[in-house]
């Protein structure tokens, strides 16, 4: 689905990301983790089309992505969340979704008129729904800026959702999450996947990433040094001196992952 | 051939005469510059205060018929002054990160600037003293006229004394941190709005000498330069690239040099129409500035 | 009587320059070259119905396309820079069409008189309306159709998906391109219509007028043009317009006995709103605090 080949990013003469090859298959929770620094939201930048790449390919679902505009890339069904969220802090809920509705079957379904001028009732369904699916059924008139910071991070999550993407990438969704919240989002990435959306998860929080994902890659510097399934990565003797240390011992699947 | 001689050196000594005078656009444009990098916002005022401080040097050869020098050196104390009261009145206490309503304040302050002058000279242009003005520097084909000579080493000194303050000293340095890492600095202990003022302060002594050296090298001042020197100023700080002191210096004499070119091939009213195209040269080919190194803060 | 009318005309067509700035300002670009476009629109329409003698209409609708061409041409380059570089070059753009008719002599012979632009001497005797016979009333409507038109058209567009979109680039362009939002297509149809927009109100004004000429279009005209959605709040076009009647006919009209001074009370004001309330007289929490207050917090 995605292929990611000798993808290489410097700025300046920092090599942020050099020679990374990836592959996530449909259907996969991918994690991706490793140190501060170590090219995990750049790899996310470069394949939603933020940064150009210095060297390397990224290919979607057989399609080379390499100099497409990131709107060009969400509507071939890569969608993002971001580490520190951006919603439109002055728009409302109901806006931040409906400025969103712009995946591919939006674009050529609608005519030009009713897709900027009108509000469809299979559009005002449709965000209803993913209020409803981000338990902000309730919420929809407040301004984005007004919402606690779950719920902030909850509406970036329906908003990157409102795409219907078939690749999602999340960018540390549990940072500064507490333990319950982490818990809830687990199920909704499962869900998520389940609904035949892959999952590109970059993460710091090991019970999430230990918890969910079916595969993981892990960078340092800019490299990939293992990769494997999350026990397999555990074990990695270049993985527990580079990044996990001890806190691999001490991590363990989140609820409801049985 | 005679003509074409004749001509040839007609261009170098315009272009010549030009490079002198572009030494106070490059003064105008670190002004900005300086502004700019420290804050990272534009200060619309400058130019007019510059040249504030150019009236208020005016009239203290009026009042007290003061020597030329006496009154340069009034107009940049006057100058830095007035920058101190632009950066209390329309930057101190705006929001940092809202560049509009900064922005449209240092515009405020630009009519008020300019109103008082139209009001308290009556519109019109006054007479400005000059140094060496009666001087005439003969090299074979070339004459270099005194006054400007003056003008471009009063620049040159003053670009120096910033720079020696900017890498030489102690309040330098807080000027250089904050500009660089905001946050760091303020964890460092230094205060950021001291600093920011001191730069407001420094870049106004920076304007009065280029408002007088403008005024002097022209002979008049005149409240009607104040917008044009405004958009020269800005123009040359963009080409120079934003935030950098030698694309700034580069940019001026650029400017200089080449407006009068402009103005020999197509004559006065069209001049400036030619130096904004050529901002519009660089925004297209070269939107970082000159040496293109300058930092995307927006 | 036709003083009062003139001033009302005045306010019709400042609101229409406010307007082609606050389209651009919800995208989040701050243009001070809407004088430009507006000048562009002056001298157009002026040209066509004055050597053309072309009917008003058409004159109009034409000097506003071509404003909006130019527009659509600033938007590319424009692009490139953000910010404070925009500004910059907007300034540059507006002082550029400024000299361009400072420089225009286009003059061609109507009986015994030459007419059209004159360089220094502007462009005089724009008389389309008085050679038609039309009264002050009917060119005060004809104005004030324009101004309602073009607010209602982006009343609308502000309440439509369009209009969120719009605010979302303004609010953030990272974001809005991540959400699939096309920024080059959104930021200069922007441009293009805050052109078109800007282009109407030079027509009106140079027609009203009957005179113009390169120092009616400087950074102060591109100042007040920014100043009133600023002032006015960019939560709805009728921020807009209250700020020009504000400043337009309560402040330049109450404080005529001020004389040349008011430009100095206009500095000041600008000063003092922008240190007392930086993001505007009317941000969008204070909108929608007012909005729930009256019971108008709508579904969309």
């Amino acid at each position: 689905m995605l292929e990611l080949r000798g993808l290489s990013k410097h700025f300046g003469g920092v090599k942020a990301l050099d020679g990374l090859d990836l592959t996530v298959d449909e259907g996969d929770i991918f994690g991706l983790i490793g140190p501060n620094g170590s090219g995990k939201s750049t790899t996310i930048n470069l394949i939603c089309g933020v940064y150009g790449e210095t060297a390397g390919t990224v290919h979607f679902r057989g399609n080379l992505m390499n100099g497409k505009p990131p709107h060009t890339r969400l509507r071939a069904g890569i969608a993002r969340t971001f580490q520190n969220i951006r919603l439109f802090p002055n728009l409302t809920v109901w806006q931040n979704l409906w400025v969103a509705q712009n995946s591919s079957q939006d674009v050529s379904a609608h005519g030009f008129l009713p897709r900027w001028f009108g509000a469809t009732r299979r559009t005002r369904k449709e965000i209803a729904r993913l209020l409803e699916l981000a338990d902000l059924g309730h919420k929809g008139d407040e301004l984005a800026s007004n919402l606690a910071f779950g719920e902030q991070r909850r509406l970036e999550f329906a908003r990157a959702a409102a795409a219907r993407p078939k690749l999602l990438l999340l960018d540390e969704p549990a940072a500064g999450m507490s333990r319950q919240e982490i818990d809830n989002l687990g199920r909704r990435i499962r869900r998520m996947r389940d609904s035949g959306v892959t999952i590109l998860l970059v993460e710091h929080v090991m019970e999430l990433v230990m918890g969910v994902t079916e595969q993981i890659a892990v960078l340092n510097f800019g490299y990939k040094i293992a990769f494997g399934t999350p026990g397999e990565v555990q074990r990695d003797k270049a993985v527990q001196e580079a990044y996990l240390g001890t806190s691999a011992s001490k991590s363990r699947p989140v609820d409801g992952s049985a | 051939m005679g003509d074409f001689w004749f001509e040839f050196v007609e261009i170098t000594q315009t272009i010549g005469d030009g490079l002198l005078f572009g030494a106070t656009y490059a003064l105008i444009g670190i002004g900005f510059t300086l502004i700019f990098g420290a804050m990272g916002k534009l200060n619309m005022t400058y130019a007019a205060a510059s040249l504030a401080g150019a009236y208020v040097g005016l009239a203290a050869f009026t009042l007290v018929n003061a020597s030329a020098l006496v009154v340069f050196l009034v107009s940049a104390l006057a100058s830095g002054l007035v920058g101190f009261i632009v950066y209390v009145a329309c930057f101190r206490f705006i929001p940092i990160d809202n560049h509009l309503a900064a922005l449209m304040a240092s515009i405020g302050a630009l009519f008020f600037i300019d109103e008082i002058i139209v009001h308290a000279t009556d519109g019109s242009p006054l007479t400005f003293p000059a140094m060496f003005d009666d001087v005439m520097l003969e090299l074979g084909s070339y004459g270099i006229r005194g006054d400007l000579l003056f003008v471009f080493a009063v620049c040159i000194a003053g670009t120096f004394g910033l720079l020696y303050v900017l890498y030489r000293s102690r309040l330098g340095l807080a000027t250089r941190a904050v500009s660089q890492q905001d946050v760091a600095a303020r964890l460092c202990g230094i205060d950021v709005h001291r600093t920011n003022a001191v730069t407001f302060v420094l870049a106004g002594l920076l304007g009065g000498i280029a408002g007088s050296m403008t005024a002097a090298a022209v002979g008049v001042l005149s409240p009607l330069i104040t917008v044009p020197l405004t958009i020269k100023g800005l123009i040359v700080t963009v080409i120079g690239g934003l935030g950098s002191i030698p694309g700034a210096i580069a940019a001026g004499l650029l400017v200089g040099g080449l407006e009068n070119v402009f103005l020999y091939f197509r004559g006065v009213n069209e001049r400036d129409m030619y130096v904004l195209l050529l901002l519009f040269v660089f925004l297209i080919f070269r939107p970082h500035g000159i040496f293109g190194s300058a930092i995307d803060r927006d | 009587m036709s003083y009062y009318l003139g001033l009302v005309q005045l306010i019709g067509i400042h609101t229409l320059l406010g307007l082609s700035a606050y389209v651009l300002m919800l995208t989040g670009q701050l243009s001070l070259g809407q004088a430009g476009f507006f000048a562009i629109g002056a001298y157009s329409a002026g040209i066509l119905t004055v050597i053309f003698e072309l009917p008003i209409l058409p004159a109009l609708l034409a000097a506003a396309a071509i404003a909006s061409f130019f527009a659509f041409l600033v938007g590319f380059p424009a692009l490139r820079v953000k910010g404070l570089m925009l500004v910059v070059a907007t300034i540059a753009f507006s002082e550029f069409v400024r000299l361009f008719f400072f420089n225009l002599s286009w003059r061609v012979p109507r009986g015994d008189i030459e007419v059209g632009p004159d360089s220094t001497n502007g462009f005089r005797e724009i008389r389309f309306f008085v050679a038609n016979g039309w009264s002050a009333w009917e060119i005060t409507a004809f104005v004030w159709i324009f101004v309602i038109l073009v607010m209602a058209a982006l009343w609308w567009t502000d309440r439509s998906r369009a209009g969120a979109v719009l605010r979302a680039v303004g609010e953030d362009e990272l974001a809005a391109q991540s959400v699939g939002i096309n920024l080059t297509a959104v930021k200069v149809t922007a441009m293009t219509a805050g052109g078109f927009i800007a282009g109407i109100g030079g027509a009106l004004y140079a027609h009203t007028a009957t005179y113009v000429d390169h120092l009616t279009f400087t950074v102060l005209l591109a100042t007040f043009a920014i100043a009133y959605p600023i002032l006015g709040g960019l939560s709805s076009v009728f921020g807009t317009l209250v700020a020009v009647i504000f400043i337009q006919g309560v402040l330049v009209e109450g404080l005529r006995f001020l004389g040349d001074w008011r430009n100095i009370v206009f500095g000041l004001l600008i000063i003092a709103a922008m240190n007392l309330k930086p993001s505007g007289l009317f941000d969008a929490r204070t909108a929608q605090v007012l909005k729930r207050a009256v019971g108008l917090g709508g579904k969309d």
